[in-house]
């Protein structure tokens, strides 16, 4: 399929098949884990239907889940990075992987917005790991935060797990060379071209929609459940104002800051929003 | 001689397995599992029992179902509330195309590549075209069965505490017991080929324990049993199992009391439960000449793979001619106490809440498989490791890590 898509574009700009030699070399590519379900990594080897053209296009100079061997030094023409950043050696070995790839993409909701393991950023650090751990002397643990706390990323595979969709454009773009173009509006957007019936105004639910970023196509409230922020906010999204349009449903302030902390707990729209309700 | 495996390939998470042999003798050996964890009982507390099922099936990116399922039967039974039966046979099934998933992946992606001497599945699409293609024609199938009932095939959204938001139409339900049909017979093909495998010769009998009902294959509850005379429901897990810390693990490891170590998993609930098969898998097991009671722990490897078979023919089963019923969930809240089991793909699972009477969550405890699995693994990488001494450094390093891949551990899912 991406191969199909290659030469699709060769055709369109008239290039001669020669060119078709450029693909031989394959994108040297990198996939690095930190605290997560591996969910992410799950989802990219077995990319669904397009797994042999995944698996056939790119060089895989360290994926752990697909190859023993391999080394993390790079350098990398693509470095996939999901994950929450939660120990130092990761801040410290994201830094080298940043220098030594030409393209470094956050995939899934804990390298891009803290995910689920952000949780614990709302809560003080020793309160939440005095509860699993009696002895926390060989625990290392740091405050969770997103890739992106530390360095530049250049573009984000949204979602938990990861949209087909972005994960697909991410990949042609390297193989073809150009801008990743991502999805940069609501769930709202997807929910009207599914035809659903609106959750939040028909039938009073708290959806997390309107501030949620798209590519699950509105899943959800398709399953007539309220949206659970999985893919995390929209860019500038006016979280507050949904918060306020929960309170007057008659949504508790605690329940609120439940919804603002599930996914993005350390993103500013939402961590914003959750503070405002806080005391 | 020191041997470092740092980071283990093509296993889910991150661990390590060090050893060192002096004068033809083993002197230590530890598995070391140094997957980063997340805290998940720490920040469990103070969120509200409806949002627990999404969070937990962030845990595991191979098992969500598995975690969703246990913690939304722990949850139901603190609240005193019962699932309709269409609830619990849609939960079975969305567990059982999750466990031939995990295996399906487990088998020919993480495994197989090491009896071929291949580094990964990239090698493999010259030789094994037919293979990858069957693969992919499975998984495919499978995938869109736990899509079709929750959405979607990793963290499904429809599973919540007191059932399912939704349900798809019959029609939708009816292709997809066609499509099931069309791959059974690529699942004896795989069990057929996994048979065929160079197994190494390593026998250990250990505990073998799972959970087991009259009525069928015990995957969503039951009591747990083991070959040694443990029969208890799963309210008593406490009472014989115990869960300590580790200093050079994050992962906490799992005992039976006064005992020690046991196996949980595939290769466990065969040799306990083979009877409760479906017939197909029952049949294929024996073409391939399988007997159970069966101790070669690479033998989980086989065991997987008649689960495929198990798993694909039992659940066109379930799903042939059924009438689902519209879904409403009606939930009191109240405070409570709940411990359910249930076996991921890996073997048992258990998770343990306690609720206030505004059913937010004070107390969470979530012991894994590979929990349960972390010191019989250990035990059994240093048997092996006695049993293949006088080979060089790289052959026993390559034996630890098929061994350590045959118990199909998710360190993820052990440190959470």
């Amino acid at each position: 399929m991406v191969y199909c898509f290659y030469k699709f574009i060769l055709k369109m700009f008239h290039c001669p098949e020669e060119e078709e030699v450029v693909l031989k070399k394959k994108p040297r590519l990198g996939f690095f884990k930190y605290s997560c379900c591996a969910g992410c990594e799950f989802q990219f080897i077995y990319f669904q239907k397009y797994i042999i053209e995944t698996l056939n296009n790119f060089e895989f100079v360290f994926c752990k889940m697909v190859t023993s061997g391999g080394t993390p030094e790079g350098p990398f023409d693509i470095a996939l990075v999901e994950g929450t950043v939660t120990e130092s050696w990761q801040a410290d070995e994201l830094k080298k992987i940043r220098e030594r790839s030409t393209y470094l993409f956050a995939i899934g909701s804990c390298a891009i917005n803290g995910g689920i393991p952000a949780i614990k950023s709302i809560h003080p650090e020793l309160e939440v790991e005095k509860r699993v751990y009696h002895d926390l002397s060989a625990i290392h643990s740091i405050r969770p935060s997103a890739i992106d706390a530390y360095v530049h990323v250049d573009g984000f595979i949204m979602g938990c797990p990861p949209g087909e969709r972005d994960l697909y454009e991410a990949l042609t773009s390297v193989l073809s060379g150009k801008k990743p173009d991502f999805l940069e509006y609501s769930v709202c957007i997807e929910c009207k071209l599914q035809g659903n019936i609106c959750l939040l105004v028909a039938h009073n639910m708290p959806c997390m929609g309107p501030v949620t970023n798209a590519g699950c196509g509105a899943l959800c409230p398709s399953y007539n459940r309220g949206c659970y922020s999985c893919w995390g906010p929209m860019r500038q999204a006016n979280a507050l104002a949904l918060a306020k349009k929960f309170r007057s449903m008659g949504v508790s302030s605690e329940d609120i800051i439940r919804k603002f902390t599930l996914f993005g707990s350390v993103t500013t729209e939402f961590r914003k929003t959750a503070e405002f309700y806080e005391d | 001689m020191k041997i470092n495996i740092d980071y283990i390939a093509r296993v889910e998470g991150e661990g390590a397995v060090k050893l060192d042999i002096e004068d033809g003798t083993l002197k230590d050996l530890k598995l070391n599992i140094w997957e980063p964890p997340r805290f998940f009982e720490g920040f469990l507390c103070n969120r509200s029992y409806d949002e627990v099922p999404d969070i937990v099936a962030r845990i595991c990116g191979i098992c969500p179902v598995s975690h969703m399922t246990t913690a939304i039967r722990a949850l139901e039974k603190a609240l005193g509330f019962t699932p309709s039966r269409d609830s619990i046979t849609l939960r079975r099934v969305m567990a059982l195309s999750q466990i031939v998933s995990s295996h399906l992946v487990h088998l020919y992606m993480l495994a197989l590549p090491d009896y071929h001497r291949l580094c990964s599945i990239l090698d493999m699409f010259s030789r094994f075209e037919s293979e990858i293609k069957r693969l992919n024609r499975m998984k495919e199938v499978v995938n869109k069965v736990t899509a079709l009932f929750g959405g979607r095939p990793l963290h499904p959204v429809s599973m919540v505490v007191g059932g399912f938001t939704s349900l798809p139409p019959r029609d939708k339900i009816e292709k997809i017991v066609g499509e099931l049909e069309n791959i059974k017979d690529d699942a004896k093909e795989t069990l057929k080929m996994v048979s065929a495998l160079p197994f190494p010769d390593f026998t250990y009998n250990t505990e073998y324990v799972a959970i087991s009902s009259p009525a069928h294959y015990a995957i969503n509850g039951g009591i747990i049993v083991s070959q040694n005379g443990i029969r208890m429901e799963e309210d008593e897990y406490y009472s014989i199992f115990e869960e300590d810390e580790i200093s050079y693990s994050n992962a906490k490891r799992t005992v039976i009391k006064g005992k020690g170590s046991f196996m949980v998993g595939a290769l466990a609930r065969l040799n306990l439960k083979f009877n409760m098969l479906h017939r197909d898998a029952k049949k294929a097991a024996e073409e391939i000449g399988f007997k159970v009671p069966d101790y070669n722990p690479f033998h989980n490897n086989l065991a997987q793979a008649i689960e495929i078979v198990h798993g694909i023919s039992e659940c066109r089963e379930l799903l042939e001619g059924v009438h689902f019923k519209k879904p409403e969930i009606v939930i009191k809240v109240r405070e409570g106490e709940g411990i359910a089991i249930t076996e991921a793909p890996r073997g048992l699972l258990c998770h343990h809440y306690v609720l206030n009477r505004r059913g937010v969550v004070e107390r969470a405890n979530i012991v894994t498989p590979t929990a349960h699995n972390f010191l019989g693994l250990e035990e059994n990488l240093k048997r092996l490791v006695q049993q293949y001494i006088h080979e060089d450094k790289e052959e026993i390093a390559l034996k630890c890590e098929m061994l350590v891949r045959a118990y199909d551990p998710c360190f993820s899912c052990s440190v959470h």
